[in-house]
């Protein structure tokens, strides 16, 4: 009993702020319109969370994908200015976001480097680069073509005035192909079994360097799509724009983690997490709390999840 | 000073009795051995009078007082000090702190520490062992294996103001990691310790030592007293069939090996501590790894497993040469069992459906398909007789003999040609143990071969077709197993080459 209600506390939650804001906003908040909207912000923390949790479920992290989205805006942006077409510097960009994530999970699985320092290494090189190769400028206007930048205002319309943007339909994509991946695939298994006991994982024959060294790379991918559906967003790119994403996303995953039956990671828990995040903000942001207590308020209920939850599994 | 009793030590860990009514007298100013088998109920005992582990009974009398240890603290004011075999120390620290460590530093002004007195105090206990060339200043790490030691007999030594001088030691195989100078130094200390009057109470499983350094000796069986003696009064062989006890000569492996198919042979193997390692293994066979504890079993189940690399000689497993990794291992129709089920073995967090498919993944495909895994699962579950709830159980929740289970059935799942066990019963129930032994013969009986390691002798002798006796990581004999005891394979594991 005590056990499914640490397990679905996070959810009960998530469902009370909906219900807090539904009271306190009553014209505004539960809009179509509003959701909608809410939908669109959190995408590119949602992207970024949901790759994360592809290397914690192994019991690693990733500090660097905040530095590698601003990277892979950046890439993508200096090529554009080049003369680039948009599909080729989208695709110059992700493969950045993957050539980054393989450096990580090399540095990590067969150097042996802690995930903790070898990432915490990568952010600030991959910062560093993307200061050099945009000369410390923000790229916008003219240089950013508005085929890549008309993306984040698409959307699919369903009903005058209602329309699913692109950027949402982008996370949702994510979401089942990372779903599918770690709940459905041998891969996903072998992940897991890699978090449950990494030594024995090794010793019954699973090939754990390569499985981590893959992950990483999956987790650089997602970061450079959210640099890049960021880019999109604002039409510009600058060297420190996804420099966000790395906390939330991890702090996603936490409170999603508290979800799980031995608090393993789940992408639909990580989910709930990001969720919980994004509608705080539009929601505190409504109602015109200051930002700085915002973030004072976001940071408490992170770390009383988290409390919550291992204190519960302490005491079984 | 009053000699200590040790009176009706009993210890059961759910249900299964480790420790039987021992009882123990300890002199003043002499050394006492404590011997027995793994698994005889002798580190249970030290736990007991240390207060680590509460105990079911115990009464501790020096002279006519009674002693209270319900726990650490209780068992150091009472003078009892410990030297365990692992020299647990913080290498960052330097000699004198390590020393001290568990001692509340000397003080000045009450929050400054005064490193003077604690030099001081660090040496004087040094200087009492006759190791006085340890410089308190160095840093703990940088101490050879011996000064180690010397240093965790020095930190044994410091006395609280207001503490009673010990009166005893505990020494848990102290000469382990020693070389024979450096065991010679601890024997001289051992001498000044009990010429002070103190008792010392010696667990070594080197027959040699016990018979020079001891003046007495009790031998535990199965957690039951055996037999207590003065060394003078007895005899090395007395003391081995004493361990192993009238232990019915398990039966011997039954079913013909099938002979042909060679599964594993080595030609003056050396890799890492492993020296002079020659054997051909057959399919069917079993061969046994005996020794003393660390003595290289588990390095050469770890090398045939891909996870050591061979330096000389040449080794061929499984038609192929010596694997280079455990993927490749299973791959190849190697299994493998690891010693510690819990930290080696299992995810523990997830369900048995997974950890015994684990190697055996990739043969479902890419997808992730719960029904035929659960079908295969249940059918592994049957053959290993695991008792358990549903395949989506979690390996947290099943006993250590049905855990164990689930480790074997992940072994057998790949039809291995090649099944390597390290001490694949230890923790685990009598009618668990009969079941996995029952598995094995059948592998056995159906062409796998299997390496064995184990320090269960009657284990060893009723599945083996032969047994390879390792020293310190070479091979020092190979003997049939046939018309073996087991006094005399645990003679030949203390000395393996008789005169």
């Amino acid at each position: 009993m005590l056990k499914h209600l640490r397990q679905s506390g996070t959810l009960i939650g998530l469902l009370g702020i909906v219900l807090f804001f539904a009271l306190q906003l009553p014209d505004t908040f539960l809009t179509a319109r509003n959701l909608l909207n809410v939908s669109q912000q959190i995408s590119m923390l949602a992207v970024t969370a949901f790759t994360m949790t592809i290397v914690m479920v192994m019991g690693d992290f990733d500090l660097s994908v905040g530095s590698t989205a601003s990277l892979a805006g950046i890439v993508a942006a200096v090529l554009f200015a080049a003369g680039w077409p948009v599909w080729a510097g989208v695709a110059a960009a992700l493969a950045i976001g993957v050539v980054g994530g393989l450096l990580n999970g090399a540095l990590v699985a067969y150097v042996g480097i802690l995930p903790f320092i070898a990432t915490l290494g990568t952010l600030t090189i991959f910062s560093g680069t993307a200061f050099l190769v945009s000369d410390g400028k923000t790229i916008f206007g003219r240089d950013i073509p508005p085929g890549f930048a008309g993306f984040a205002r698409s959307g699919v319309t369903l009903t005058e005035g209602v329309t699913v943007p692109a950027m949402s339909i982008a996370a949702v994509l994510v979401l089942l192909v990372v779903y599918v991946t770690l709940e459905h695939t041998i891969y996903g298994r072998r992940l897991y079994a890699i978090g449950g006991n990494v030594h024995a994982a090794e010793l019954a024959g699973l090939n754990v360097r390569r499985l981590r060294l893959s992950a990483f790379a999956l987790t650089g991918l997602g970061a450079a799509m959210a640099g890049l559906m960021y880019a999109s967003r604002v039409a510009s790119a600058n060297p420190t724009q996804g420099a966000g994403l790395m906390l939330d996303a991890i702090a996603a995953v936490f409170l999603g983690m508290t979800m799980g039956r031995q608090g393993e990671p789940h992408v639909m828990a990580t989910l709930v997490g990001v969720l919980i995040l994004g509608i705080l903000d539009n929601g505190l942001t409504q109602m015109n709390v200051d930002s700085y207590v915002r973030e004072i308020l976001i940071g408490g209920i992170v770390v009383a999840a988290v409390a919550m939850s291992s204190y519960g599994r302490a005491r079984g | 000073m009053d000699s200590l009793s040790l009176i009706g030590l009993s210890k059961a860990y759910g249900g299964v009795p480790a420790l039987r009514d021992v009882t123990l007298h300890l002199a003043p100013g002499r050394v006492h051995a404590l011997m027995g088998e793994n698994g005889a109920g002798k580190s249970t005992l030290i736990k007991l009078i240390a207060g680590v582990v509460p105990a079911d009974a115990m009464v501790v009398r020096r002279g006519a007082t009674a002693v209270s240890l319900r726990n650490a603290a209780d068992a150091a004011a009472a003078g009892f000090r410990f030297i365990h075999q692992e020299l647990n120390i913080v290498p960052q620290l330097s000699v004198a702190e390590n020393i001290l460590l568990g001692h509340p530093s000397p003080r000045r002004f009450g929050v400054l520490v005064d490193w003077a007195r604690m030099h001081d105090r660090a040496r004087a206990a040094l200087a009492f062992l006759g190791a006085a060339h340890i410089d308190v200043t160095r840093q703990a790490g940088d101490l050879g294996t011996g000064d180690r030691m010397l240093m965790r007999i020095a930190s044994a030594l410091v006395v609280e103001e207001g503490q009673a001088a010990p009166c005893l030691y505990v020494l848990d195989e102290p000469t382990a990691a020693l070389t024979a100078t450096e065991s010679a130094k601890l024997f001289a200390v051992m001498s000044r310790l009990t010429a002070q009057g103190a008792a010392i109470l010696y667990v070594s499983h080197r027959m040699e030592e016990v018979m020079a350094v001891c003046d007495d000796v009790t031998v535990l069986r199965d957690g039951a007293h055996a037999m207590a003696a003065p060394i003078a009064q007895t005899t090395q062989t007395a003391i081995i069939q004493t361990m192993t006890g009238r232990q019915q000569t398990a039966e011997p492996p039954t079913g013909p090996v099938v002979r042909g198919a060679v599964a594993c042979d080595a030609i003056g193997v050396v890799s890492g501590r492993l020296r002079d390692i020659s054997f051909t293994l057959q399919a069917g066979e079993v061969l046994g790894l005996a020794g003393l504890e660390e003595a290289g079993q588990g390095d050469l189940l770890r090398l045939l497993l891909g996870m050591g690399r061979v330096k000389s000689g040449q080794l061929r497993v499984l038609g192929g040469p010596a694997p280079t990794s455990p993927v490749q291992a299973w791959a190849r129709g190697v299994a493998y069992v690891p010693r510690e089920r819990r930290s080696e073995g299992l995810m523990l967090g997830m369900d048995v459906r997974c950890n015994t498919l684990l190697p055996h993944l990739g043969s479902f495909g890419i997808l992730a398909r719960k029904g035929p895994e659960t079908v295969r699962t249940r059918d592994l579950a049957d053959k290993v007789r695991l008792r358990y709830r549903a395949p989506d159980q979690t390996v947290r929740e099943l006993s250590g003999g049905n855990q164990q289970k689930v480790i074997f059935a992940r072994a057998i799942a790949g039809n291995p040609r090649l099944l390597l066990l390290e001490e694949p019963t230890r923790g685990v129930d009598v009618g668990a143990r009969a079941e996995i032994h029952a598995l094995i013969r059948g592998l056995s009986a159906q062409g796998c071969a299997v390496i064995l390691a184990s320090s269960d002798l009657p284990e060893l002798l009723g599945l083996s077709h032969r047994v390879l006796i390792q020293q310190d990581g070479r091979q020092a004999a190979l003997i049939d197993r046939a018309g073996l005891t087991a006094d005399q394979l645990l003679a030949r594991v203390y000395s393996p080459n008789p005169a």
